[in-house]
């Protein structure tokens, strides 16, 4: 166990969500078994009233959960000096078999409390609260998954050994020493690039038809769920080599560093931010018909969908940006 | 038109203290008219003002606003269908103390998203038709009572509801201060305002503009009719 | 009709409300600013001696070769450079001479050392500033020492260590090697230990095996290795501090959420005005969202700037005993400022999502009073 400070601040963190969301789901199990919009009793004017506090609760979570998925790459980052082997947070994170499962637990559960928010602001615009159920089903998802994740980033810091000079020998011939610096993955280059620009030029015709029209709903969706991993792939496989000039280089971390101007906060605000406006508009499609949300849903998905390209506009800009600004000629 | 049909309010339900506020009414407010709820004290007036005004909800019952149901709207709703559709006046005038009286004014439309320069502009010309313009900038802690209940009233109606509730309006008026707060009921019910009241208030009750009085009793109506 | 404008009218009454109850408010943002105030000190302090050691070790050599008899570090025969020059892959050995001297005096231990480029002439010392200051010693006053053999001998301070450089130059003694092996009685055949320099970073682990199969009773310590240790030990150290004042932002919790809950009758009627006259319960929400990010940025930003001042100008006087360690001679250094996100976001966890979550409760209980509460009270 290390007992840094960024830890003990990720684990508080994580623990007091947890909590919060523990709260909102014993909550949320009430609403399922007792909502009834026709009665008048105290009970349900009581569940009602509960909503705003889960409402509150889960924005603030989310909130909570950006912040974290940042400072626990950093920390990882910062972790890699005191553990042999490990350049950045790449190495860090294969340090124990709980690294990356932590970090894909953090931004999954990011995005299925980023749609819940979504649904919640569809359902806020009905007045006969119309995906009440499904909301709260939802977050009986959302719950679970963060808890997950607090546990384990817990196990994957708790298990961490640090390797510091002993009094008997120096250095540490037992660790087998591997380079284990950037070069996470090496995905097929090009193959890539043809999906990706493909993906991307389907979604933001889709999307700009479904802006415009109100068609292509269901292919913007699809394109953007695809979006959000061939994004990351594509950051990883060839357009991080040229951020670092290095065309060995593929880390998809280092990229939030501040040597490279911080270009990693934009690419993945970007990439998380269109994820969930997308993924939103595709779980709110089938709801369009909805009466008490017929009227009123066409406009917010709208402007979901034009918030998610907007997004993937960014990131695809600022990708051929640091390409054709990077001195590294592949 | 507000349409209360059947209408039951119980407090505490299934409890020891079980009460029950408002038993079985049914009510029309037709519009542009002065109505005077009258009753004692604990009559369930005040409930029956509350559930009209879209404050509370029944526990049982229908309640229709200018036609549409709205008894079991969302608080969200129901609030915007009250922010714009009714304006307050309560009996202890409820300001905010400790900002000015215009900001008072303003208060009830913040939530509307409204641009302030536009508000400002609405609350000075209400502060204006009640003779309160040059109090703007005070603190309302400042105001004697006649000024406070002119201040209350000029914020009931900024966001240009067209209904005025008022509860007790002038329990804590003089004579001479309670006459003239029925002069200004004359002035909205002048403009085409509706304007339901609880009080139980002689000079109230014995204005000539009240053109209805439905005496409540113990959560029920006992009489209703016409004035005079 | 906007959000935007919703936000605005809704920031500008928060804040208005805030500085109605200047008295009330300003004990809990006191409060909260010292939290943040020492949990920022404690972490700026151990963050920067952290960065410190590190930016100290860049100089240091990549490898260096000890001697040990029966597990305890000793003189190392010179004859030793040879056998490693030999290895394939260094590039360069030498042999360093260092040690630690008691002046009973002063109280306090230095270290004394060769320098391995420009040492100072026989008879002539470069002394660290925290040194000069503590002995009284100046530029060309006589400096006093021991030797092994109980005699007394002097050397002339023959210039300082400028005061900027950094924490573990504060007590360096440097010396010629001609003066350091009279006072300790080492002989022209040992030295305190090695200096290795090699190629190619990747290959220390390598060098560092072959090392210890040519020469058996040594060990190899690798700068990655100084650096990891100096690390891990100052996190830890940064991490108890926080462990230790969770006690103090536990408190604080407490403090805050009973004042969250207990809201006083005339907040409690206010809310009840505004809920009447057509605000709605998460106008409320949105107000009282407001007003813990007025309160929470005001403490953050007043904390993290009297931490900054603390730790880097006045030279953390609060606990620098606590974490600095062992000499006494370290009572005014200035670190290099230093402040990042991880920081930040460290401290934003530890105090504010704590505030956060403990008035949430409270605030949406205050919020969802009854619109005819009013009427009713």
């Amino acid at each position: 166990m290390i007992l840094h400070p960024s830890i003990i601040a990720l684990l508080t963190g994580s623990i007091l969500t947890s909590g919060m969301l523990l709260y909102a789901a014993v909550f949320a199990v009430q609403i399922l078994r007792h909502w009834d919009l026709s009665s008048g009793s105290e009970l349900q004017l009581q569940l009602e009233r509960k909503t705003y506090l889960i409402s509150t609760l889960m924005t603030y979570a989310l909130g909570f959960q950006l912040i974290a998925l940042f400072l626990f790459i950093y920390t990882a980052n910062s972790l890699c000096s005191q553990l042999i082997g490990a350049m950045c947070a790449v190495g860090s994170l294969k340090a124990n078999q709980w690294g990356y499962p932590a970090v894909v637990l953090q931004a999954v559960s990011f995005l299925v409390a980023g749609v819940w928010l979504v649904v919640n602001g569809a359902d806020n615009r009905g007045y006969d609260y119309p995906l009440v159920r499904k909301k709260y089903l939802l977050l009986l998802i959302v719950a679970p998954l963060v808890m997950a994740q607090t546990i384990v980033e817990a196990l994957y810091f708790l298990s961490l050994k640090v390797n510091i000079i002993t009094s008997c020998c120096g250095t540490l011939f037992g660790a087998n020493v591997t380079d284990q610096s950037g070069n996470l993955l090496s995905l097929p280059r090009v193959p890539l690039q043809i999906a990706f620009w493909g993906i991307f030029a389907v979604t933001f015709a889709a999307g700009l038809a479904f802006c415009l029209r109100g068609r292509l709903g269901w292919l913007y969706a699809a394109g953007s769920a695809l979006f959000l991993p061939v994004a990351i792939a594509s950051l990883i496989s060839f357009v991080s080599p040229y951020v670092y000039e290095l065309p060995t280089h593929h880390c998809p971390f280092c990229l939030l560093q501040p040597e490279y101007r911080y270009i990693g906060y934009l690419f993945y605000l970007t990439i998380f931010t269109g994820g969930v406006a997308g993924l939103g508009t595709g779980v709110l499609l089938p709801f369009r018909r909805i009466p008490s949300l017929a009227e009123l849903l066409p406009s917010y998905l709208r402007r979901l969908a034009v918030l998610g390209l907007a997004c993937y506009t960014v990131f695809t800009v600022s990708a051929v940006v640091e390409i054709a600004f990077s001195h590294l000629r592949i | 038109m507000i349409d209360l049909q059947d209408i039951q309010k119980t407090f505490n339900k299934g409890r020891p203290n079980e009460y029950v506020a408002v038993r079985r009414v049914s009510l029309k407010v037709e519009p542009q008219l002065v109505t005077v709820l009258k009753g004692p004290s604990g009559s369930g007036k005040t409930t029956l003002l509350s559930l009209l005004g879209c404050m509370t909800r029944p526990t049982s019952g229908r309640i229709f606003l200018d036609g549409r149901e709205i008894t079991s709207l969302p608080e969200r709703f129901l609030t915007e269908i009250r922010r714009r559709t009714y304006g307050f006046i309560f009996q202890q005038f409820n300001l905010v103390k400790g900002i000015t009286v215009l900001e008072n004014v303003m208060l009830p439309a913040y939530p509307t998203g409204e641009r302030r320069a536009v508000l400002r502009d609405r609350a000075m010309e209400l502060l204006e038709l009640f003779s309160m313009a040059h109090k703007a900038p005070s603190k309302v802690e400042w105001l004697s009572g006649g000024e406070s209940q002119r201040v209350a009233i000029a914020r009931a109606l900024i966001n240009d509801p067209g209904y005025v509730i008022a509860d007790e309006p002038t329990a804590h008026l003089d004579t001479a201060l309670s006459r003239e707060f029925m002069e200004i009921v004359a002035t909205l019910k002048g403009r085409g305002k509706t304007i339901v009241m609880a009080s139980h208030d002689p000079i109230v009750c014995s204005e000539g503009l009240v053109d209805r009085i439905v005496e409540v009793r113990d959560g029920s109506l006992v009489s209703d009719g016409p004035h005079r | 009709m906007s959000a935007v404008e919703r936000h605005r009218n809704i920031l500008d009454f928060t804040l208005a409300s805030l500085m109605r109850r200047k008295g009330k408010n300003s004990a809990l943002i006191v409060v909260y600013t010292l939290v943040v105030f020492v949990l920022a000190s404690a972490l700026f302090f151990t963050q920067a001696i952290r960065r410190e050691a590190g930016l100290v070790l860049t100089d240091a050599p990549e490898l260096v070769v000890q001697r040990l008899v029966a597990g305890r570090h000793d003189l190392i025969p010179t004859a030793y450079l040879e056998k490693i020059r030999d290895i394939r892959g260094v590039t360069g050995a030498r042999s360093r001479l260092w040690g630690y001297y008691y002046d009973a005096t002063v109280g306090a231990n230095y270290t004394l050392e060769v320098p391995l480029e420009a040492p100072p002439p026989e008879g002539s010392v470069i002394v660290g500033e925290g040194l000069a200051r503590t002995s009284g010693a100046a530029v060309d006053s006589l400096m006093p020492f021991r030797t092994t053999r109980g005699e007394i001998t002097t050397f002339a301070v023959s210039k300082i260590l400028p005061s900027d450089s950094s924490l573990v130059s504060a007590d360096l003694v440097l010396l010629s090697e001609k003066d350091f092996r009279e006072m300790f009685g080492v002989d022209r055949a040992h030295a305190t230990d090695l200096a290795v320099t090699v190629r190619n970073k990747k290959e220390i682990p390598v060098i560092a095996r072959k090392i210890a199969e040519a020469l058996p009773d040594t060990r190899t310590i690798s700068r990655d290795e100084i650096l990891r240790t100096y690390d891990a030990v100052f996190s830890w150290r940064g991490g108890i501090m926080l462990a230790l004042l969770a006690g103090a932002v536990l408190a604080f919790v407490i403090f805050a959420w009973d004042r969250a809950a207990g809201l006083s009758a005339e907040e409690r009627k206010e809310i009840g005005i505004l809920k009447a006259i057509g605000w709605e319960t998460s106008d409320v929400l949105l107000m009282k969202f407001w007003e813990g990010v007025a309160v929470s940025l005001t403490a953050f930003l007043l904390g993290i700037v009297a931490a900054y001042v603390h730790v880097f100008f006045a030279s953390a006087g609060l606990f620098e005993p606590v974490l600095k360690g062992w000499s006494v001679l370290y009572p005014r250094f200035r670190l290099v400022p230093f402040i990042d996100f991880p920081q930040v976001a460290a401290l934003f966890f530890l105090t504010v999502v704590p505030y956060t979550v403990a008035t949430v409760i409270p605030s949406w209980r205050a919020a969802t009073v009854d619109p005819d509460a009013v009427m009713r009270g």
